[in-house]
């Protein structure tokens, strides 16, 4: 009861960002889908996106997957979403003085903390995670799709997402620690930004799940033990 | 013997290099109101912080309702009321839906009147209906579109509603007109005609401390300087005038002297804890040609009590 009313809370709260993060990965993914499915950006998307350029290297027929031409709108769009709730849920309460109001009430402060989590994984899963999830079944058509989607991509996409979840325990750490900017306080921004770069440049799926389940449990750790000790 | 349900002890918070309040040991019985007063950034609110566990002590301790403030239990937090200091609420919400969210946090009753002062710590809907009807909110209205009136009184009807056995309100008062203030006061006696309840609660309006409390507790620049009865403050801090015929002794030795004021033939002495038998004694000894005991408020007991021994005028164009 106590914690679907926190639930409640949180999910209001994010409520708008979950609807303006679902509308622009909705209008740009499906505008990018809708060019491919054209044709139209086939050959933009090859030039621009590919790093080496394969057709030329080895005279192959070259042809990317629809799913891969949003890719990188699904990682920014997960990002910028973490980044927002992550402001939300534990910085603007500091800015509008309301954190003694929401911690001193008959739960421990951890249940807050999960509430808030539990809110923002709802948020990632509805706003990214289904239009993702929309976006694959989309493509999987082939009247529509020369080229069908592999699973990989899919999968892809999903660990994009949980990168969204890590940036929110990195922007969440950052917001909850009373250290100062050029000292601690950085870290949670600064370890969610590593582990991005470490799941990007690894193409091997399992160690690029492993080093976000590693970096969301280490940030997950370090978040219950600051707001456990935080001063409000 | 009465029973504490609020004390510290030697209750310490630095920030950074900052002493914000030193070695406090505040106890506050059973069943009283307590006006918590001090100037702008005395420590007030650390206190009260560090009293609710919001805050931790850089050194000393606290207990609420006999459980540690740094270990208090979600069931301890539920028989104390906290009314945060300028009224913040959750802006967005409406004063149902605020209601709603509190409410999950106690349990449901539907109380007679009566009944209400025997089941502390329960949710009263007919209760908090009543609050909001005799304070005339909209309870439609969201929280971001109701005045800072508007907005004490209901921080006061959810912190009053659940019946809390302690109340702790941080300068709940401030920025209210006198009308809402008078309201918002007679709110907080309705609460204390229950049996058992208590209150503490910090202001700047010395006007309500003594409409209100049969406690007090004064601190300054973070030292708890009184903590005692109203009755006692109030007779214990005396400003006396004594006239001279020739000139002012230029010793003034006298047990309480707090500040000394003089002119040519005229001494102002604040005293703290002097007997009156003992102030005609001395003035006696030091050949007033008479004395006189000045009736002060409350206001300006506190003010003397805890001015700086040099306080100067702000303004001091003649000395130019």
């Amino acid at each position: 009861m106590r914690f679907s009313t926190l639930l409640r809370k949180e999910l209001r709260e994010s409520l708008p960002w979950m609807l303006l993060a679902a509308i622009i990965f909705l209008a740009i993914g499906g505008f990018s889908l809708r060019q491919v499915q054209l044709g139209g950006w086939y050959d933009w998307s090859e030039r621009y996106f590919s790093s080496r350029p394969i057709t030329e290297t080895y005279g192959l027929q070259y042809r990317r997957s629809p799913l891969q031409i949003i890719g990188p709108v699904l990682l920014l769009t997960s990002i910028g979403l973490g980044l927002v709730l992550g402001v939300r849920h534990f910085w603007i309460p500091y800015f509008t003085r309301t954190w003694p109001f929401l911690i001193h009430r008959s739960v421990d402060r951890k249940t807050i903390f999960w509430a808030k989590l539990t809110a923002a994984i709802i948020t990632f899963l509805i706003s990214i995670g289904a239009v993702w999830a929309a976006f694959y079944s989309y493509s999987c058509d082939p009247e529509r799709f020369a080229m069908m989607p592999i699973k990989r991509i899919f999968i892809e996409g999903w660990l994009f997402v949980l990168l969204g979840l890590v940036v929110y325990l990195g922007t969440a750490l950052t917001a909850l620690s009373t250290a100062r900017w050029y000292t601690t306080k950085i870290f949670g921004l600064a370890f969610a930004t590593v582990i991005i770069f470490a799941t990007i440049l690894e193409w091997r799926l399992g160690r690029a799940f492993a080093a976000i389940i590693i970096g969301a449990v280490i940030l997950l750790s370090q978040n219950i033990d600051s707001i456990s000790n935080r001063e409000f | 013997m009465t029973e504490t349900v609020l004390e510290t002890q030697g209750l310490t918070k630095y920030y950074g290099s900052t002493l914000a309040l030193d070695h406090m040991n505040l106890q506050i019985p059973r069943g009283c109101i307590c006006g918590f007063v001090g100037r702008n950034g005395a420590g007030k609110t650390t206190a009260i912080k560090l009293m609710l566990g919001l805050l931790r002590p850089t050194a000393g301790s606290s207990r609420l309702l006999g459980c540690d403030s740094q270990q208090l239990e979600p069931v301890i937090r539920q028989r104390i009321g906290y009314v945060t200091e300028g009224h913040r609420l959750f802006r967005w919400m409406s004063i149902n839906e605020l209601e709603k969210f509190q409410r999950a946090f106690f349990p449901k009753h539907e109380l007679e009147k009566f009944q209400r002062a025997f089941f502390p710590k329960q949710w009263d809907d007919k209760f908090f209906a009543d609050m909001i009807e005799y304070f005339g909110l909209p309870r439609k209205r969201k929280i971001k579109h109701l005045s800072n009136g508007e907005r004490a009184q209901v921080s006061l009807a959810l912190a009053l509603v659940p019946n809390p056995e302690l109340l702790i309100m941080d300068d709940p008062t401030l920025g209210l007109d006198a009308a809402i203030r008078r309201q918002f006061l007679e709110g907080m006696i309705e609460l204390i005609m229950r049996e058992g309840r208590t209150v503490l609660f910090s202001s700047h309006i010395l006007g309500d401390v003594e409409r209100v409390s049969d406690r007090i507790a004064v601190i300054d620049k973070g030292v708890l300087r009184a903590n005692c009865s109203l009755e006692e403050f109030r007779a214990a801090v005396k400003k006396v005038v004594l006239s001279f015929a020739d000139s002012t002794p230029a010793d003034v030795d006298i047990d309480g002297l707090l500040h000394l004021r003089r002119s040519e033939k005229e001494l102002e002495l604040i005293l703290v804890g002097t007997a009156d038998e003992q102030i005609a004694e001395w003035a006696k000894s030091n050949r007033a040609q008479n004395h006189q005991i000045v009736q002060m408020n409350l206001e300006d007991q506190f003010i003397e009590y805890t001015a700086p021994a040099n306080h100067r005028r702000l303004f001091r164009w003649e000395e130019k």
